[in-house]
């Protein structure tokens, strides 16, 4: 389809032509010197100089990622983070340049990711612009669908699991509704703080049919995205590191996995907004007091078996599952003695204790504790009432989309 | 005392700026190269290294900016460069002295954004001429400067400080009995106190209590100390191997060759960090909370050290051996790798002071025995 030189020239296309329009509206905190940096990479790239250019963009990556973990990241200056995107804009499109091969327009891919991820909107969101140019380009070089199987999720043959299904009988269920209307949800649900399963809200969303780990390579399959390893982030071995979702999907979802790998608590629908076309925002989202474009959504993608310790949360969630089951227990605040959360800053929200296998010697009143469970399964919204502490495993290969709202 | 040698500063790592690192040629300069400074040669006793400009100080007291900020300044006695703010110390009248803080844009004319009388050490330092000057740590001792408000911070008196380093979110405090203790953000494990908290004042090393630290040195987000004994300690973020630990980078391209216990290559106790047999990233180690001792060749003492961002340089007794910059190359690298160009050309290194992505050294010849 489309030859190097095309991608060039729509680049080109979609970037500022002149110094005046190459230029961010920085504030105070940026000194002098970054501004000259700026200045000289917008004027190596606009004089066609790419590889001095790729050399400045390096200076001013680093040393905005310097600035990007200094002190806590909500305490990060925005004019930081779009001094980084910057960098990534002119290093992706520089990489981009002909003859540009598939690695290179990988790395360029992966430098628009990494503007998308750590950086802040700037030149009218023209990273997605990019990065959407770029992996169409990709894509169209690519045979469609890679992936040995076209198996639909969940009928992956067995692999050694001795996955533990909760009897959930025995156990106190949170209640069903079907579509409640918003008056009857916020009357019994949201200003009491309880827990409810809506169903019939979220199953004709298009993602309920037209997900599957194809369809999810074929619209992400290239782009970069956090991924958390180990079996949870209250363990020591537990890490962050970034990688494609082709590479997650391969290493910790198709393979024999050594470890647990998940995509967990991403805004991957503002990484991709095509994605966003086949979720929507519960409408019960409009009885809270924030506007639409604050309600965070986040994708939580990840083999069977991924655990999110018992844990609350300082806002509303609608908990939409896609893709497989899960496991969940929710204990109220009022609970929160019980639970033995740690006393550092750090995980001051998360419990000490282990749900599923208890330190009952260590915690003993945690077995007292009432609690409710239930199986979210695909077509389901779970409602997590604010700072309900709330225990998640996965059941099968899994994809869930949370919505985070006030 | 033997004669005094006069030796020759030299430079390198990131110049883009144009600041005095040798040739200055470029961006970068991968070796070693002599210093020649703005203004012909000068006498210099400090070197203070901001990212973007380096403050030279002479043993005549004048202050010579160089890089993206320019300017000399007369009757200073040490400076202190970062970006946001020049610090000077300025004889004043009388037995006084006065803390200056300049916009480094502003070539030191005009006026300094703020200025204040401060007290003189109570006993001048017997000063060697490659003596590092005490700033941030002001020479009463009873406070320091910082680069972000309120720039005047006091210390408690009780705390005796001696050295005081800042780095990218913390504080590094040594005392006058040889304890450390430090304070500020401690997300990457650089305070020491084997968590990952914050602490708002000043909390003594436990781990380090009984052992006499000579100096310490603050890196963006890791700490060193070097013990009277020449043994060095060090903690924080070692994500490009600044802790000479093996770090992730390296071991997952199967490039690291450091382990988590004894780094040397003298073939006692040496554990290949590389690739494991099931084609496993070798481990590595992210964030260490608490000292650990590093592990310089056997029976070699270390007598300086000194921090950049992301990169540690260590000086020691028997031929001036450096971590990572200065090999001729841009490798990252996790263990200790001894600067060959000084071994090569027969100089003695006696101080080493890095600015943020550079390193500065200076040296003497070698006596010929």
């Amino acid at each position: 389809m489309a030859g190097p030189s095309t991608l060039w020239e729509t680049l080109q296309a979609l970037l500022p032509h002149t110094k005046e329009e190459l230029k961010l509206e920085l504030g105070e905190k940026v000194e002098g010197s970054v501004l000259m940096l700026l200045q000289e990479a917008a004027d190596l790239f606009l004089g066609g100089q790419r590889r001095e250019c790729l050399q400045t963009c390096e200076v001013l990556l680093d040393y905005s990622w310097e600035k990007l973990n200094t002190g806590p990241w909500q305490d990060v200056d925005k004019d930081w983070r779009r001094v980084y995107a910057f960098g990534c804009l002119l290093k992706a499109v520089c990489l981009c340049e002909p003859p540009g091969d598939a690695t290179s327009v990988a790395a360029a891919l992966k430098a628009c990711d990494m503007g998308l991820l750590m950086g802040a909107a700037i030149l009218g969101d023209i990273l997605l612009k990019v990065a959407a140019v770029l992996q169409k380009h990709l894509l169209s070089g690519k045979r469609p669908a890679p992936g040995p199987s076209q198996e639909p999720p969940g009928t992956k043959k067995a692999r050694n699991d001795h996955v533990p299904i909760p009897d959930v009988t025995t156990e106190r269920t949170v209640p069903r509704l079907h579509c409640p209307s918003l008056q009857y949800f916020k009357k019994h649900f949201l200003v009491p703080g309880r827990p409810v399963i809506l169903e019939g809200v979220a199953n004709h969303w298009p993602c309920m049919k037209k997900w599957s780990l194809e369809y999810i390579q074929e619209v992400a399959g290239c782009r970069t995205v956090p991924v958390e390893v180990g079996s949870r982030y209250t363990d020591e071995e537990w890490s962050q590191t970034l990688m494609t979702v082709n590479e997650f999907i391969s290493k910790y979802i198709r393979e024999e996995p050594k470890d647990i790998g998940y995509l967990a608590q991403h805004q991957l629908f503002d990484q991709i907004p095509e994605l966003k076309q086949d979720i929507s925002i519960p409408d019960y989202c409009c009885l809270g007091d924030g506007e639409e474009e604050e309600i965070t959504i986040n994708a939580w993608f990840g083999p069977q078996g991924t655990v999110s310790p018992l844990h609350q949360d300082p806002q509303q969630n609608f908990l939409a599952q896609v893709m497989g089951r899960k496991y969940i227990r929710l204990y109220s605040p009022q609970e929160s003695e019980a639970l033995y959360p740690h006393d550092t800053h750090l995980l001051h929200n998360t419990s000490q204790v282990d749900v599923e296998n208890p330190d009952l010697e260590k915690f003993p009143r945690f077995a007292e504790a009432p609690f409710l469970s239930c199986v979210l399964s695909p077509g389901e919204v779970l409602f997590i009432p604010v700072k309900h502490w709330h225990y998640v495993r996965a059941l099968d290969l899994s994809f869930s989309v949370s919505f985070w709202w006030s | 005392m033997d004669e005094e040698r006069r030796g020759t500063w030299f430079g390198f790592g990131f110049c883009g700026f144009g600041q005095a690192l040798g040739s200055g040629l470029g961006r970068q300069v991968h070796s070693p190269e002599p210093l020649r400074t703005p203004g012909g040669s000068l006498d210099v006793c400090r070197v203070s290294a901001s990212w973007s400009y380096t403050a030279f100080v002479t043993r005549g007291g004048r202050v010579q900016l160089s890089g993206a900020a320019g300017g000399t300044a007369d009757g200073c006695t040490d400076a202190w460069a970062s970006e946001e703010l020049l610090v000077l110390l300025r004889a004043g009248p009388g037995a006084g002295a006065e803390l200056q803080a300049w916009a480094p844009g502003s070539a030191m004319r005009g006026d300094p954004l703020w200025s204040q009388a401060v007290q003189e050490a109570e006993h001048g330092p017997s000063r060697d001429e490659t003596q590092a000057g005490l700033l941030p740590l002001l020479p009463c001792a009873r406070a320091y400067v910082s680069p972000r408000p309120p720039f005047y911070r006091p210390l408690a008196p009780t705390l005796r400080a001696r050295r005081l380093e800042l780095g990218a979110e913390h504080a590094l405090l040594l005392d006058a009995a040889g304890q450390v203790f430090s304070w500020g953000a401690g997300r990457h494990g650089q305070l020491g106190h084997g968590t990952l908290e914050a602490e708002p004042e000043p909390r003594l090393l436990e781990a380090l209590q009984g052992l006499r630290m000579a100096e310490v040195a603050a890196g963006g987000w890791h700490s060193v100390c070097l013990s009277e004994t020449g043994d060095i300690y060090i903690w924080g973020w070692n994500e490009s191997g600044q802790l000479a630990l093996p770090t992730k980078s390296l071991a997952e391209d199967g490039k690291t060759t450091a382990e988590a216990s004894g780094l040397e290559e003298d073939g006692s106790e040496v554990k290949r960090g590389s690739a494991g047999e099931d084609g496993a990233p070798a481990p590595f180690i992210a964030v260490q909370p608490f000292p650990a001792l590093l592990d310089l060749s056997p029976g070699s003492e270390a007598v300086k050290v000194s921090c950049g961002s992301r990169h540690t340089a260590v000086l020691t007794s028997e031929w001036g051996k450096y971590g990572q910059l200065g090999h001729k190359d841009t490798t990252t690298l996790d263990r200790p790798c001894r600067v060959e160009y000084f071994v090569d050309k027969q100089l003695q290194v006696r101080t080493v002071s890095c600015g943020p992505w550079n390193t500065y050294v200076y040296a003497v010849e070698k006596e010929k025995s």
